[in-house]
């Protein structure tokens, strides 16, 4: 059956970043580039997972890094330490974040706003406390070493291309996930929580159990993104997933614009590039150092605020709309003439 | 008599360090009634709509729908019988046509496929917007906006349904618009009908009145009743309307009005038979 609306326009527009992504690695120059490239795709997993939250079903975050972190220390505790196949630890990796969402779920049932948010702040420190602290397991601030390599039927997944494809298509996974989850009833849900709690739950939605629900979808797309993270280097360390990661990925979503799955793919994307940027800038001045980044961040977050409080991506959908439907109408036009002309010959 | 609603000695307030919203407010709703519940801001009107649907839960008394208890079991099933209509249909519509957005309410309950599809088209032509069905709610006027959201509840088949001031952002002709289909509907259907209301043309059009004064019932009545007890009502800082007032002038002015005309035509009627009662 042909999809119709908004659903038909999702898998032209997947179809048309898929082959984007394709041929990105061919139109890098550098190494660095395709490392900076995957972890725009890391980061998109995560952002989109946050987005879910935020902008559907409108609670805000700021513990999602730690989120991050439980699935990669899960992943590299598991795999280094008790040798475990990677491919089984990304079970627990993405088990792991969702039990400590259903939990604190549970205990943040009846925290809103910036409650909520002041909450997964706390519980964000909580997680770097201990990945810093719980020496044992995590080998404390040094960094844990010593994280295995994925392999797949024979073939190992080293930094480069082929770990920029296996990261990006489980960042086009979780995309169309999340697209498939807005279009459906869960998302129809979220979005009336969103517009209006009371009014949602006057329909008929059971606003706890949706909230808890895409609280933890977000958690399990952070460990995903986690062990995807942790795979890719050799060693991870807890200054990964502090308070900064996790401000970065609301800047993230923000940024692109936390009511479309689009926007959060956008925000990671222009984020990952302006943090390449200001890095290849610091080079060369030497006064731009990694602090710099972060005062761009909340500008950037500012601006955003203030200017565009829908995010980027909506702004330049609403602005290019128009134009597509004006293409949209003259090719139909053509099409209508083409018809006729047919018909006279 | 049936009561479809009854609040028994029913307190609420929102935290424990705050005063009481409600204070042991009693009252019923008949089935087939239209009650209307007026008042002043934080008076408890709204409060009392939420808790009639489950939003809030009391502190202290019971609420009965249909003889059942409102309780946090209960709430899912009380919410198919009570429909509530807000005065912003924006935050009702979630779909991207107005058949979506239908059916919304209809999805969250679990019915079937083929009972929504009916369901949609019914509900919607209650409503006079059976042509509407794939436009875009956002394209709507504010009125047409209201109708989608009333036939969104209606769609669920409530035995009541709550407008918690849902004229409120409507222009007369539109208010107007939605009061007749909202009366239809409720003739129509057999429905229990609330509003929750500033707007006296609509409270003269219901069956009963409760005024609500700083948290308790303070008043309650046919809307001749209430409306007679004009000074009262402007003690507390509530008007009464138009037409009211008027009649109240005549009267002083020497004019034996007979009754308390609720509109035009009936302070009409009074006045062009004056002469033969003189």
């Amino acid at each position: 059956m042909k999809r119709k609306g908004i659903q038909q326009m999702s898998w032209k527009g997947i179809a048309a970043f898929t082959v984007l992504i394709l041929i990105l690695p061919f139109l890098l120059s550098t190494s660095l580039m395709i490392t900076k490239a995957t972890f725009a795709g890391i980061y998109t997993i995560v952002a989109v997972g946050l987005g879910l939250l935020m902008g559907f079903a409108g609670q805000i975050s700021l513990g999602q890094a730690a989120f991050y972190g439980v699935g990669a220390y899960s992943t590299a505790i598991l795999t280094a330490t008790f040798g475990l196949s990677p491919w089984l630890s990304l079970l627990i990796a993405i088990a792991a974040p969702a039990l400590i969402a259903y939990i604190l779920g549970h205990t943040m049932a009846r925290l809103h706003g910036y409650y909520l948010a002041m909450a997964t702040l706390a519980f964000g420190i909580v997680i770097h406390v201990l990945l810093v602290e719980w020496k044992g397991f995590t080998k404390g601030a040094s960094g844990f070493y010593g994280i295995p390599k994925i392999e797949f039927f024979g073939f190992t997944f080293t930094q480069g291309i082929s770990y920029y494809y296996l990261v990006w298509a489980f960042a086009l996974l979780v995309i169309v996930l999340s697209l498939n989850i807005i279009h459906s009833r869960i998302g129809r849900a979220l979005r009336s929580i969103h517009d209006s709690e009371v009014a949602s739950s006057s329909m008929g939605v059971d606003t706890g159990r949706y909230k808890m629900q895409v609280f933890i979808i977000s958690a399990m797309f952070a460990g995903i993104a986690g062990w995807l993270f942790a795979h890719m280097s050799y060693s991870i360390s807890p200054g990964s997933f502090g308070l900064d990661g996790s401000i970065l990925f609301l800047t993230m979503v923000v940024l692109g614009g936390s009511t479309s799955v689009w926007g959060a793919v956008f925000g990671a994307l222009l984020i990952t590039a302006i943090s390449s940027f200001v890095q290849a800038l610091g080079s060369k001045i030497s006064f731009i150092t990694s602090d710099f980044e972060h005062v761009l961040y909340g500008l950037i977050l500012m601006l955003v605020v203030i200017f565009l409080p829908q995010g980027l991506f909506p702004a330049i959908a609403a602005k290019l709309k128009p134009l597509l439907e004006y293409a949209g109408r003259k090719k139909k036009a053509g099409n209508i003439t083409a018809v006729k002309g047919d018909q006279r010959a | 008599m049936s009561y479809f609603i009854e609040f028994r000695d029913v307190s609420f307030r929102y935290r424990e360090d705050q005063p009481w919203v409600l204070k042991d407010v009693s009252f019923n709703v008949q089935s087939d009634e239209w009650l209307a519940i007026i008042g002043h801001n934080g008076s408890g009107k709204s409060t009392i709509a939420k808790l009639m649907n489950g939003l809030l839960l009391p502190q202290k008394g019971e609420i009965l729908v249909d003889g059942v208890q409102v309780t946090e079991d209960t709430i899912w099933e009380i919410r198919k019988k009570v429909g509530m209509v807000f005065q912003n249909p924006d935050n009702q519509f979630v779909g991207t046509t107005v058949k979506d957005d239908v059916a919304f309410g209809m999805e969250n309950h679990g019915l079937p496929r083929k009972l929504m599809v009916e369901r949609i088209q019914t509900s919607l032509a209650a409503v006079g917007m059976n042509d509407y069905e794939a436009h875009e709610p956002h394209r709507l006027s504010g009125g047409q906006k209201q109708r989608v959201a009333i036939a969104s509840v209606l769609a669920v088949a409530p035995q009541l349904i709550i407008l918690d001031e849902a004229t409120a952002m409507l222009d007369p002709k539109g208010r107007l618009e939605i009061m007749e289909t909202i009366r239809n509907v409720q003739e129509d259907q057999d429905l229990s009908l609330l509003t929750i209301t500033h707007d006296l043309q609509e409270v003269v059009k219901a069956d009963r009145v409760i005024v609500m004064n700083q948290g308790s019932k303070w008043l309650e009545g046919t809307p001749r009743d209430v409306f007679s007890e004009k000074d009262k009502l402007r003690n507390i800082g509530l008007d009464t309307p138009f037409v009211t007032k008027l009649a109240a002038e005549l009267s002083a002015a020497g004019l034996p009005i007979q009754r308390e005309p609720l509109n035009h035509q009936e302070l009409l009627e009074d006045l062009w038979t004056l002469h033969s009662k003189m």
